[in-house]
């Protein structure tokens, strides 16, 4: 058998979770939580998975540090401006150090973070790959021209999905339900700031500042390393960032007190589209809001519920339902969303939504409905957890919203103390009407 | 841990016969089921993948889209003893459900389940594919599905795909692959439950099943599917005989028109060879240097996106592609006929001409001067290390084992390690020269105003493009010179437009 293939098998065998054979936690890894001094915190998780690495940088920086007016996307296009390069490796080398390595490599942000990944072969190659990525985090350059060449690709990808009507939507559920927060706008941003990127040279110097800093970034590494070792490179070769201790403040969203409503036309024939959103809670592994709510969505709306069968198997109303409550560090939307056959069952489904938000307030989860739902998110993970990109992918996102994998078994042990009383109190509490934007979605009329 | 070593031999010298099985099964017809296993002792999750060696280029004559509602009724409707209610009831404590992968030739049922769950799954699976329900419900809700899909969301919400699609109606119009898995609006509307229940009936036999199975499952565990599946006829379908694709002639192109701002183009043109071909190797080192799928090792990126800010990616393929994990190529899309293909993403309309002009010009350099000596190197590196990354998973692993099979070779990933070291650039080059060309290509383009397009082509208008850069790089506008200029052979006949919502609702392109 080959060397390579031998390894990724082993891989296999020994990352994926025995959940009842051995009564382990969710996330069964060991780990190390250590800082610098300029606030650089490292997560390390050896694994025995003989040669994968994967290294991610998660910096705290996404549309939620969008605050100033016409800033909107900036975070996503920092994150394509911190591939340039630096005076000592330009980006040119920096390719061709990854093309040589053959890595997995890439970035991507979200509303709250950016992370920049790294997963390749090769604990040889672990100083290298260190050495370079602190080298582009420390010391990135760029001059205005390759900001003005960059840009237009925002727009390009802009483009690459203007033809997906969920995009749309997505962009005027948030844009109408949110007041204030920066969260009112997709990642991407909008197009008329996406088009004066060029210009924003000075602009992206302030934010490299603010926020490209080792206090306001994690570094994790997971798989065929040896701790110790890595954190001498780390010490050797972070230690000089500086740290930039600006302390972020996210405009405040006032509670909403009016129901509100928007519609697109879209302008070819399209199915039907409707998502309803209410102002929900922040994430949390201690307080229970959001995890009651999380466990209310698969309750009500996960492809084993009562609404979901109805709808999409037996009436057939709607091509999908579902619910879409994402974890992030500023009160967000739950979200209810349904890809409706014909235009006109869009108002019966909108209204069947509705009803079984107040049929849960009234009427509790059974005891053996609520263990299914924690048996199907307990399989998830450790399915999810199954090579080490799958750890490390995982973890960044509950890295970046608590900075311990701890979280993830404390937030998993808050699911299991969680009654069907708390998840009856949670829907009394945020689906109001007075805390919900309906916004739909039709198309074929205009053309 | 005597059990364990026990599990492990028996293991091994079940992947001897499989491979033995597989080594005949893929190649010559069989009535016989033949399976691909891949045990991992002490692994808690098991993987199954149940390949069906039938694909969309067996929809009958008009009856487009047959297969893969049929094979959509097995996947995601219920069983004979089973809703898909029960079933998904029955699934979702366990995290567990069927995947349905559709290709030309074949398609695969898949799923991976914990260990501790797999005799519930098993049972659950076995009937979905075994002894499907046929419900008229579920039946009338995938059609809807399938049907929407092509009247409504390819045409309309998602014009990436849309461009490949219309390529891949160019290239092989009239032939088995030249139609999308789902059909056309005209052929899934005249489909019946009967036509359903007659194709499985002819399809879903012995000699068309391997049955791959991955992970901690027990030893005697593929002796009771193979019992099971055993129960099937003992049948085949015969392999298709698959007529040329089409050669264009020239430049070729088809413009779907719709209200947009941006512009989707693909392009491309049959290549005769597969990974089944010693060639393959140097024409993968060749195709990775020119367009390697979302890395910037791609020529293309390079010259499109990094250099100009064009748009978001430009990348190029030597077989078909369909993105897994990350960005890795998913396994089972095997096919016996391929293309060569570029994919440019959507560009702001104005730039199209230039963009299509560059990425022409591009692939005849890449024709004329083959690969140097230094990116031949520096891309080899790249793949004899990339590849390591693929197939992590269980499924993954199992996935390239049966392709590997499926084109003849043992194990293609690792025979990737050591071909790749034993080529030199005079063979890349000798493979570019071989398979490629950039005389004879389809372009399909998505955009507004397409006669606008047409006319430009046809009279290779100039087509300069305006930067947000003030001070683009000297070397950049000495090149945007010759590519805003660059003479494209467009004959005016050879350019066919039709509204965008004309595409798929019948059979072949629409009206010229």
């Amino acid at each position: 058998m080959p060397k390579f293939i031998a390894l990724a098998l082993s891989a296999v065998l020994l990352l994926a979770i025995p959940l009842e054979s051995q009564k382990t936690k969710v996330f069964p890894f060991d780990y190390k939580i250590e800082e610098l001094e300029n606030g650089l915190k490292v997560v390390t998780i050896p694994l025995n998975n003989p040669n994968i690495i994967s290294y991610y940088t998660i910096v705290r920086s996404g549309s939620r540090n969008e605050i100033e007016p016409g800033k909107s996307g900036f975070a996503h296009f920092f994150e394509h401006m911190m591939f340039k390069g630096t005076k000592e490796v330009p980006s040119a080398a920096y390719d061709e150090f990854l093309t040589q390595l053959g890595a997995g490599t890439n970035g991507f942000t979200t509303d709250d973070f950016t992370c920049y990944f790294v997963v390749f072969a090769g604990r040889d190659n672990l100083e290298k790959v260190v050495k370079i990525e602190a080298d582009r985090f420390i010391n990135l350059y760029y001059t205005e021209d390759m900001i003005r060449t960059e840009a237009p690709v925002i727009e390009g990808e802009y483009y690459s999905s203007v033809s997906n009507p969920d995009r749309r939507l997505s962009e005027l559920l948030r844009g109408t339900a949110f007041e204030k927060h920066s969260y009112k706008h997709t990642t991407l941003g909008y197009l008329k700031d996406i088009q004066d990127m060029p210009n924003q040279y000075e602009y992206s110097l302030l934010y490299k500042n603010r926020f490209y800093a080792p206090d306001n970034t994690i570094l994790l590494v997971a798989g065929d390393f040896d701790p110790a070792q890595l954190m001498t490179l780390v010490k050797k070769y972070y230690s000089d960032w500086k740290k930039s201790n600006y302390a972020l403040q996210t405009p405040v969203e006032p509670p909403q007190t009016l129901p509100k409503r928007a519609h697109y036309d879209w302008p070819t024939k399209t199915l039907a589209r409707l998502a309803i959103g209410f102002h929900g809670p922040a994430y949390s592994d201690e307080m229970i809001d959001k995890a009651a709510l999380n466990l209310l969505a698969e309750v009500s709306f996960s492809p084993s519920s009562p609404l979901y069968q109805r709808l999409v198997n037996e009436e057939q109303k709607c091509a999908s339902l579902g619910a879409n409550f994402s974890d992030n560090r500023d009160p967000h939307l739950l979200v209810f969303n349904a890809v409706v056959k014909n235009d006109d069952d869009l108002a019966t489904v909108e209204s069947e939504v509705l009803k079984e938000l107040e049929r849960i307030k009234n009427e509790p989860a059974s005891a053996s409905k609520l263990a299914d739902i924690k048996s199907n998110i307990k399989y998830s993970m450790a399915d999810a957890l199954g090579t080490t990109d799958g750890v490390a992918g995982t973890l960044a996102r509950y890295l970046e919203l608590a900075a311990d994998p701890g979280t993830v078994n404390k937030l998993f042990d808050l699911y299991e103390r969680i009654t069907p009383q708390d998840i009856q109190d949670m829907a009394k509490k945020y689906f109001k009407p007075a805390n919900s934007t309906v916004v739909t979605l039709t198309g074929g009329k205009a053309k | 841990m005597r059990a364990s070593i026990k599990t492990y031999l028996i293991g091994i010298l079940l992947i001897g016969i499989s491979a033995l099985l597989t080594s005949c099964g893929n190649k010559v017809n069989s009535n016989k089921l033949t399976s691909e296993l891949l045990p991992v002792d002490g692994n808690p999750l098991v993987s199954f993948r149940l390949l069906v060696k039938v694909g969309s280029a067996n929809d009958p004559s008009g009856k487009e889209g047959l297969c893969q509602l049929t094979w959509s009724m097995l996947a995601s409707g219920g069983s004979k003893t089973m809703t898909i209610k029960d079933i998904t009831e029955k699934f979702y404590p366990m995290a567990a459900s069927v995947s349905l992968i559709m290709d030309k030739e074949m398609a695969v049922f898949s799923g991976t389940i914990h260990k501790d769950n797999l005799e519930k799954y098993y049972a659950v699976f076995k009937d979905m594919l075994l002894d499907p329900g046929f419900r008229e419900e579920d039946y009338n809700r995938l059609k809807t599905n399938q049907l929407n899909f092509v009247e409504k969301t390819l045409v309309n919400n998602m014009d990436e795909q849309f461009g490949k699609e219309i390529l891949n109606l160019m290239l092989y119009e009239g032939h088995p692959y030249g139609h999308h898995e789902a059909g056309t609006g005209e052929s899934v509307k005249g489909l019946t439950l009967d036509d359903v229940k007659t194709f499985y009936k002819q399809h879903f036999v012995q000699g068309n099943f391997v049955i791959g199975l991955a992970g901690g499952y027990p030893a005697d565990f593929p002796a009771k599917i193979t019992a099971d599946f055993a129960k099937l006829p003992e049948s085949f379908t015969p392999r298709l005989s698959l007529p040329p694709a089409h050669m264009p002639q020239g430049l070729e192109f088809v413009i779907a028109d719709k209200p947009t701002p941006a512009s989707a183009i693909s392009m491309g043109f049959p290549v005769s060879l597969t990974k089944a071909d010693k060639d393959f190797f140097a024409l993968w080192i060749a195709g990775s240097h020119f367009g390697e799928h979302r890395q910037k090792v791609s020529l293309l990126f390079q010259k499109i996106r990094e250099e100009r800010g064009q748009n978001y990616g430009d990348y190029a393929y030597i077989e078909h592609f369909v993105q897994g994990r990350d960005k890795f190529p998913a396994p089972n899309h095997a096919r016996e006929q391929q293309y060569f293909s570029i994919w440019i993403r959507p560009l702001a309309n104005s730039n199209r001409h230039f963009v299509i002009r560059q990425a022409l010009r591009e692939l005849k350099k890449f024709v004329d001067e083959g690969i140097s000596e230094e990116r031949f190197q520096l891309v080899r590196t790249y793949l004899l290390n990339y590849t390591k990354l693929y197939a992590q998973t269980l499924g993954e692993r199992l996935g390239w084992q049966m392709d590997s099979h499926t084109y003849g070779r043992q194990d293609f990933l690792a025979e990737a390690q050591s071909v790749l070291l034993k080529l030199t650039r005079e063979d890349v080059n000798r493979a570019i020269k071989k398979y490629l060309n950039f005389d004879n290509v389809c372009v399909a383009v998505i955009t507004q105003d397409a006669d606008s397009l047409k006319n430009d082509l046809v009279a290779n208008t100039p087509s300069p493009v305006k930067y947000a850069n003030p001070n683009m790089p000297k070397n950049v506008l000495d090149e945007d010179v010759v590519i805003q200029e660059f003479p494209l052979d467009v004959k005016a006949e050879k350019v066919r437009i039709a509204p965008a919502a004309e595409f798929f609702q019948k059979a072949g392109l629409p009206a010229k």
